[in-house]
Order: structure tokens, then C-alpha cells, then sequence
């Protein structure tokens, strides 16, 4: 039998969080900054307070747009060759950080800023890896300037990978060039919106808030209906009730008002339900994302998704720690199985330790086999005729020879692949053997594979008129400044009109 | 009981109103003069930040103590310290905010929390605070360090914007500016010309009696 799913809501348990959620979102209300999301609302029957900027959303106005998110979606990677399904029943892993140091064991305190060279290498690696099918703009790049760090980073994505990519749901500029970079990539906007390139990240702020910047953002991910996470990152007793339930009724609303959002910007765009919320640490007010907890409160939003029929996202395979110890090791482990057994769709933060702020190649690779470990963990026991083996013990046992064992048997060559799970990085040899092979722990054994899977890359090939106008567009960002931004979020004053669209955005 | 021991009690239980009580009473009976009665609450504020240094108690304890003395010093002490013309002593005056484009505000609030703990006369501007805000309000106040806080990468630019508006001012040498946030370092805060920086509230205590020469 496979591995039972775990629970930790009953049914019941489900509904009292839902009827709280209802209870919040129709009675207390959602704080929406931008004005233009808070009439779409009120468009659509929300009861809307222009004073102190909250809106109240009908239960019957929930029930509707709940209804219209897709239960399955598929992402796909620039010359769509690579792509897989997300949905309600599958687990899928992924990146994400953001990351802003990474781990280089030749710089005093075994960190440094992460650098452009970095950016391209993890995307190489995601690319290489079995399990890892998508990343996104997690390790970012301190050389390069951040209001055009997304077009670099597209670009780059574009000559290394096969896969996937994503951003956070940063502001309209920024996420409008991402969808015309791509279209570029692509080959027409028609193209990116019928087969979606792009996993966006769009964070309520806790408790009940959905920034301007983001609301912004999630409006042109929708638009071209690429994949958005809805994703609060509410921490237990500071910016949450501290019981798990209060945290879970509250994160519940923050999604559900997004996702609301997104339906009526365009009904059927996909989204993903998930969070990475966690708890606060009483001593240090961190986020304590290595804790048990978090993976409680993961598992509790992967069942609060299967009520709602959407994919579920959360964080699997993060630290707390500074270094690659033990500590690192064993809480990466814990998220990571506890999101998988909970049955989460599409679980993030491969290749990150220090809550997600530093990013470590050779955890990338690491993590690639730990699902491995995971999805066998899965698996469980097959238990059939031929499995339980009975005609084969009784060969083997009663064997007149001396010295018979079950390693020749059929049978073991037979089942042997689909049974035993047989690590890469994982060394089991003996201490004689694992001396002769230069008494390597798995750090050093992950970077040896780390540095053949980046000397072995072939770059890919762009056509020169893709390449040519992707040049031309990065010129472009590379010239606005910050008011630029600011006015196309309406958050200063004048107009600016989104490039590649029709739409010119007015001072609110 | 003491009036110290009644104090610590009532901070320690959060009963703010109890506390208003007992100062208000104890004004009026002449058992203290405000100064002196803030000088008890000071000391009460220390030991719970001690308590939390050794990790004895954990950061609601220390925030909702702080909370319930902020309120009580700021309705019935800062009056009644003005009215007699008594002056407040204090360890020292800090601004602090968290900067432009930035919604963060708990660690900012603790290091608050845990600075006034210490003695100091805390400015909260909250969060997404303009350069200009924070200099004007440390200039109304006459303080003595500037603190900002940035959690996001992108928003850390605008604790730059900070120094250069003290230089544009010219009050670059009238004020203390330290950092913090997860993004932050001692490196960037070399790289923009502040005057220091810490890693948490502990550490912004030690570096503020620093900056300022008192006693740790």
C-alpha cells in the first residue's frame, strides 16, 4: 500500500476555517490599497470603504469566482519542449528564496553576495535536475541594477534553460515587460497565454492587506493567465493569531481574497493556493520556516485546497540554519516530507538554507535526490503474489548449494529497480572504500556533481531576431529610473503609458 | 509592597489601567514626584529586558510590558513631568522608522521596545517612511541617533537616501545614523557612511550606548 496522505484537519475542522474565512472576508473585509482594485470589486458587489480602504466581499460573490479557477493548469519552457501538468492530485518541486547570498566556502563566513554568474548557474543546474522542473528569479543578482534586474533575468533565462521560470508579481512595469520579453521568446502573446511560460508570486501582506504593487502585478499575470501563487507569508503570534487554527482562518482569507482578484481581473486564470507561512520565533522574531510547525501549517493548506479544488502550493526542504549541518539537514528533511505525505501540488524552495536567504548549489542537487527519497517514502509496499516472494524463498532456502543468496535470483534483478531506492549522492561504502575515494561528505560529493553538470552544459540557441529584439528591449528598461516605476504603479504623480500595450496609467 | 514591587507586578500582568491608577494615585499623595516614579518604571523596564537577554522571558512578554509602560509614561508621566517643570532624564533620543517602499515593522519595533527597555527615549515614524520625514522629525525632537530599519533588498537604497538628505541639510555631523534588517550588514552600512550597525535589539543597545558614550 502506499503511503496514507497526512491530515491534520477533520472535516469538520475544514469547515470551521472555511465558515471563519466567510466570516472575515464578508464582515471584516480585505485591505486593497490600489484603487482600481477595490472598484473592480465594488463592480462586482463587494462592499467597498474608500476611507479606510477596506472591502467586504460577499459570500455568494466568493462562492462564484472560487468556481471559475482551473482545477489543473501546465507550465512550459521557452521553446515549450519541456512542460508539465500542475493539479489537485500531483506533487511537482520547485525553487524559490529569494536568495542573496550563497554559499562559497572561500569567503569568510562561507558566504557572499549573490552575482548575475550565480543567477545563470542555478538556472543551468534547475535545468539539468530530475526532479526540480522549474525556478524562477530566486537568486538574485546584487551586480545588476534592480530596476532592470527582471529583463536581464529573463533573458538569461531564455539561453540556459528548458524549462519553466517565474517572478514575483512586482508592480505592472515590471511584470508587463516579463509577458513582452516572452512573447518575443515565444513567438506571440497568443502563444504565452494558451501555453503559460511563467509562475507568478503574489504576496498579501499579513494580517488582510493586498498591497498596490502587488495587486498591480496580479492584474497583468492574470491578464495573460499565467499561473500566480497567492501567497501570504503570515508568521504565528506577530503578524497572526499564534494558534495555529487563528493563522490558518486568516492566511485562508488573504488567499481566497486574492484569488477572488484574480478571477475578476480574468475568470479562469490559473492560480496556485499556498503560502509560506510559518512561525514566529519568540526569541529572535525570525520565521522559524525549519520548524516542525511550518510543516503542520503546510499540510493544514494542502486539505484547505483540495475543499476548494485548487492546486496547493507550499514550502518544502528549508532551514533556519546558517551552514550545512546537521541542523540544515534535518529540518529540509522534515518540511520536505511532511509537504510531500501532505499531499501538496507544488512544494517550493529547493537549494536555500538560512530561511531561505542564502542559496547553496550543492543543496540544489542535494534536495534533487531527497525527493527522490521522498517519493519512494511514498511508495510504501507492494504487496502481491509476485512481491511476496514465496516461491522464490523456498528455492533460495532450501538450495542444496552453500553460499545461495537472493543476489542472482530473477526475481531481485527483476524488482530490485522498483524496490530499493539507489542514491547518487548518499554514500553507504565502507569506511576503507569511502577513504579511498577521498573521505568526501556530501557537500563536497554534491559540488563534484554540481561542477560536472555545469561543465557539461551546451548553451542553448536563441534565433538571432529574438536575440536581437530582446537586446533592443533590455536597452529600453535599462533606461528608466524609479519614478518611471512609480507612476505606472500610480504611486506618484504624472502618466506613463506600459510598454508593448495600449494602456497609459494615470496618477490616482 | 513597595511601589517598585507593585509596579513590576502590574507590568509584568500588562493591567495597564492599574497602572495608570497607581501613578495617578501616587502623584496626587505626593509619594513620589513624576521623575522619580519614571526613574522606578525605568528600572522595572531593565530588569524585564534582562529577563529577555537571558532568555528568562520571550518577546511577547517584553513588548506587551513595553507597550503597557509606553502608554502610561506618554498619558500620565510626560504630562506630569512637563506641568512641574521637573526634567526627564533620559539616556538618549532616537528616531526610528523603517524606510521608503518598506512595510516591515516588527524588528524594528522590538528594537524599540528593547532600547526604551534600556532607558532611551524612543521616536517610532512606523513603516514606508520618507528620508525627509525622519530628519525632520529628529530635528523637532532634538535627538541624538536616527535608526532605520530595511527588510527588502529593494528598499535598502533608501537608507542611503537618509545620509544624503542629512548631507543636503547639512546636519550630516548633528546625528547618529545606525541600520538594520535581515538585507543589511556592517559592510553596507561602511559602503553608505552610517555610523553603525546591529544585528538585533541586544545589539542595538550595546551600539546606541556607544555611539552615545554611556555606561553599558
Amino acid at each position: 500500500m502506499k503511503l496514507k496522505r497526512i491530515e491534520f484537519l477533520s472535516k469538520d475542522e475544514v469547515q470551521a476555517i472555511h465558515s471563519s474565512t466567510i466570516e472575515i472576508l464578508s464582515r471584516v473585509g480585505i485591505k486593497v490599497d490600489s484603487p482600481s482594485a477595490r472598484n473592480t470589486f465594488k463592480d462586482y458587489g463587494a462592499e467597498v470603504n474608500d476611507h479606510e480602504l477596506f472591502i467586504k466581499i460577499p459570500e455568494s460573490l466568493i462562492k462564484e469566482k472560487l468556481s471559475t479557477v482551473p482545477e489543473s493548469f501546465k507550465l512550459h519552457g521557452p521553446d515549450g519542449t519541456f512542460n508539465f501538468e500542475v493539479n489537485t492530485t500531483s506533487t511537482q518541486f520547485a525553487t524559490i528564496g529569494t536568495p542573496v547570498k550563497i554559499y562559497d566556502p572561500s569567503k569568510k563566513g562561507g558566504v557572499r553576495k549573490t552575482v548575475l554568474d550565480d543567477t545563470i548557474k542555478q538556472i543551468r543546474v534547475v535545468d539539468s535536475l530530475k526532479n526540480i522542473n522549474c525556478s524562477h528569479i530566486d537568486v538574485w543578482p546584487n551586480d545588476v541594477n534592480y530596476l532592470s534586474l527582471h529583463a536581464h533575468c529573463i533573458y538569461q533565462w531564455v539561453h540556459n534553460t528548458r524549462k519553466p521560470y517565474g517572478l514575483g508579481c512586482f508592480g505592472r512595469l515590471a511584470s508587463q515587460d516579463m509577458m513582452n520579453m516572452a512573447s518575443i521568446i515565444v513567438g506571440s502573446e497568443k502563444e504565452l497565454i494558451d501555453n503559460p511560460r511563467f509562475v507568478g508570486f503574489m504576496n498579501p501582506t499579513s494580517p488582510l492587506h493586498l498591497p498596490q504593487l502587488m495587486t498591480n502585478g496580479l492584474e497583468i499575470f492574470a491578464k495573460y493567465k499565467q499561473p500566480t501563487i497567492i501567497a501570504p507569508e503570515a508568521l504565528a503570534g506577530t503578524t497572526a493569531p499564534v494558534t495555529l487554527a487563528g493563522l490558518l482562518t486568516q492566511i485562508n482569507a488573504e488567499i481566497i481574497g486574492g484569488i477572488v482578484l484574480s478571477q475578476l481581473f480574468n475568470s479562469g486564470a490559473p492560480v496556485f493556493f499556498g503560502t509560506v507561512s510559518t512561525i514566529t520565533d519568540m526569541k529572535s522574531g525570525n520565521a522559524a520556516l525549519g520548524s516542525i510547525e511550518t510543516g503542520i501549517i503546510t499540510a493544514a493548506i494542502a486539505q484547505l485546497a483540495r475543499f476548494y479544488n485548487i492546486p496547493s502550493r507550499g514550502p518544502g526542504g528549508i532551514t533556519d540554519s546558517k551552514v550545512l549541518d546537521v541542523q540544515c539537514g534535518f529540518e529540509r528533511l522534515q518540511t520536505l516530507l511532511v509537504a510531500t505525505q501532505a499531499g501538496v501540488n507544488y512544494i517550493t524552495c529547493a537549494g536555500t538554507y538560512e530561511e531561505t536567504l542564502v542559496e547553496a548549489l550543492e543543496l540544489l542537487v542535494i534536495d534533487d535526490e531527497l525527493v527522490d527519497i521522498v517519493k519512494r517514502l511514498i511508495e510504501g509496499i507492494n504487496v502481491n503474489k509476485e512481491t511476496l516472494a514465496l516461491d522464490v524463498i523456498k528455492n533460495v532456502a532450501t538450495n542444496p548449494k552453500k553460499g545461495v543468496n537472493y543476489l542472482s535470483e530473477v526475481h531481485t534483478r527483476k524488482f530490485m529497480r522498483k524496490e530499493l531506492y539507489i542514491p547518487k549522492l548518499i554514500d553507504r561504502n565502507r569506511r576503507s572504500t569511502w577513504r579511498k575515494k577521498g573521505s568526501k561528505d556530501i557537500i563536497n560529493r554534491a559540488r563534484d556533481k554540481v561542477e560536472q553538470i555545469l561543465q557539461s552544459f551546451k548553451p542553448l540557441n536563441v534565433d538571432m531576431e529574438i536575440e536581437k529584439e530582446l537586446l533592443d528591449y533590455i536597452k529600453k528598461v535599462d533606461k528608466r529610473i524609479l519614478d518611471d516605476y512609480k507612476k505606472a504603479e500610480g504611486i506618484s504623480t504624472g502618466t506613463v503609458s506600459l510598454p508593448g500595450t495600449d494602456i497609459t496609467v494615470k496618477d490616482n | 509592597m513597595s511601589i517598585e514591587e507593585k509596579v513590576k507586578e502590574l507590568v509584568i500582568e500588562w493591567n495597564e489601567e492599574e497602572l495608570k491608577e497607581l501613578c495617578r494615585n501616587t502623584l496626587e499623595a505626593k509619594e513620589a514626584t513624576p521623575a522619580e516614579l519614571l526613574k522606578i518604571i525605568g528600572k522595572v523596564m531593565q530588569f524585564i529586558g534582562k529577563q529577555f537577554e537571558d532568555e528568562e522571558i520571550f518577546l511577547p512578554d517584553l513588548v506587551g510590558s513595553a507597550n503597557v509602560v509606553k502608554n502610561t509614561i506618554d498619558e500620565i508621566l510626560d504630562p506630569a513631568i512637563k506641568a512641574s517643570g521637573e526634567s526627564k532624564e533620559t539616556l538618549g533620543k532616537i528616531v526610528i522608522g523603517t524606510v521608503e517602499g518598506d512595510v516591515h515593522s516588527i524588528g524594528k519595533d522590538l528594537v524599540g521596545s528593547f532600547l526604551f527597555s534600556n532607558g532611551f527615549e524612543i521616536f517610532n515614524l512606523g513603516e514606508e517612511v520618507p528620508a525627509s520625514k525622519f530628519v525632520d522629525k529628529a530635528e523637532e525632537v532634538d535627538a541624538q541617533i536616527i535608526g532605520l530599519s530595511s527588510l527588502l533588498t529593494m528598499s535598502m537604497g533608501f537608507q542611503r537616501e537618509v545620509i544624503e538628505e542629512l548631507k543636503n541639510r547639512g546636519l550630516r555631523n548633528k546625528y547618529k545614523v545606525i541600520l538594520g534588517g535581515s538585507p543589511t550588514s556592517n559592510e553596507w552600512a561602511e559602503e553608505i557612511g552610517a555610523d553603525g550597525w546591529a544585528d538585533d535589539a541586544i545589539e542595538a543597545v550595546t551600539l546606541v550606548k556607544k555611539l552615545l558614550g554611556v555606561d553599558h
